[in-house]
């Protein structure tokens, strides 16, 4: 687990230095990759579940809340299982909520909500895998923002969510990106939780 | 002794029973002048899942005024772990003609069983730019601040209302904003919530 928290903590620092928040126009994802709609990224299979909510801050390495007056922050809901346990394909199915509150110009301006539907769910390989309660997964949604036209068919990945602990609050962690959106831009978020929680739940018969 | 030795039955106990879980989450609420409305709320499926309560804008005239609702509530269930998070969160906001507003009002409840323990909080909870009788106010609100608010009331900001019995149930409510309308003789009218977030687990 240290292992992969490291891995964590390198790409977002390297994220840090990109930008004081969690988007900016033109930046690829921070592990340099693109996510197309459709296509299933790599990573093992999986036979577990997750769920969570919360709120999240501070782009990694940094912790804690941000100032209020920043707007520095988003919130989130998702559930996300794979379709059949530990399936070839890895099909996943699920819900994520996603809303940012950053005031950022390539977003029109006073963040937006997303609403995707996931497609596809598996271990990640981005390094956290080593974890063995980090899952990953993606599919397309509904870009919203405050100030803007909507946007359908836009591609998200979570490339992990871990459930580090109970309570999840500054343990459990969460990488999200959104787009490319139409005008090329790309959003992410890579944080410690500062509300909230992760959890993971090994399938069984009945769920 | 013989309690602890209860105590470690109990737990163990529960670590394999089956728990259950409760969410629910709402922008607003009120009920002022016999007239009753409240935006979309999300709540939990028994089973657990997910569920959603959205608006673009909800409002009613004097009382509260709000834009970019959204309520969201997750969970799951199981033998070993359970765990429900809920959020809330609305912009722009307006509340008792304009005696509170805040640009982001944001309300989250969490409850959890790990295999042994358990608890709830609503760590996350928060405002931007939060303005009470016309002073803004920079700091995080602690939990159940009460201010009064001249010819309505009073606001209790962060509620925090526990639930459960701390040992094989934990729960939570947050209000961000609770205002208690009253009259010229301190009696109770009505009240407005905004940003409200509850969640529980018990096994």
């Amino acid at each position: 687990m240290n292992q992969a928290r490291h891995l964590s903590l390198a790409l977002g620092a390297c994220a840090a230095v990109l930008l004081a928040a969690g988007c900016q126009k033109d930046v690829a994802s921070p592990s340099g990759r693109t996510i197309t709609a459709g296509i299933k990224p790599g990573g093992g299979c999986a036979n577990f579940r997750l769920t969570g909510g919360g709120r999240v801050d501070k782009l990694e390495p940094e912790t804690g809340k941000s100032p209020p007056s920043s707007h520095d922050f988003a919130t989130f809901g998702f559930q996300a299982r794979p379709e059949s346990g530990c399936p070839s394909t890895n099909a996943g199915s699920g819900n994520i909520e996603w809303n940012e509150h950053l005031d950022q110009p390539f977003i029109q301006g006073g963040g937006f909500a997303f609403h995707g539907r996931v497609t596809f769910f598996s271990i990640p390989d981005d390094g956290t895998q080593s974890n063995p309660q980090c899952g990953r997964f993606g599919g397309t949604g509904r870009f919203n923002p405050r100030n803007g036209a909507n946007q359908d068919n836009v591609p998200f990945e979570v490339k992990h969510a871990c459930d580090v602990a109970e309570p999840g609050v500054q343990k459990d962690h969460i990488h999200i990106v959104i787009g490319p959106f139409a005008d090329g831009s790309t959003y992410f978020r890579h944080s410690l939780l500062t509300g909230g929680n992760i959890q993971w739940h090994r399938l069984t018969g009945n769920n | 002794m013989t309690t602890k030795i209860l105590v470690a039955l109990t737990l163990l106990a529960g670590a394999v029973q089956a728990q259950t879980v409760t969410g629910k989450a709402f922008g607003t609420y009120v009920n002022a002048a016999g007239v009753t409305s409240q935006s979309p709320v999300a709540t939990l499926p028994s089973t657990g899942g997910m569920a959603t309560g959205q608006a673009d804008a909800f409002g009613v005239a004097g009382a509260v005024d709000a834009q970019a609702l959204n309520a969201v509530t997750t969970g799951v269930a199981d033998n070993k772990k359970s765990g429900a998070q809920s959020t809330s969160e609305l912009e722009q906001v307006s509340a008792a003609g304009g005696a509170i507003t805040a640009d982001v009002v944001t309300a989250v409840a969490t409850a959890y069983f790990g295999q042994f323990t358990g608890g709830s909080d609503g760590e996350g909870s928060g405002f931007a730019n939060l303005i009470v009788n016309g002073e803004t106010i920079t700091t995080e609100v602690a939990p159940n601040t009460q201010v009064d608010l001249p010819g309505v009331g009073y606001a209790i900001l962060n509620e925090q209302l526990q639930t459960g019995n701390g040992l094989t149930s934990y729960g939570i409510t947050v209000n961000m904003i609770h205002v208690v309308l009253q009259n010229a003789l301190g009696l109770t009218t009505g009240e407005i919530i905004i940003g409200s977030a509850s969640s529980s687990v018990a096994r």
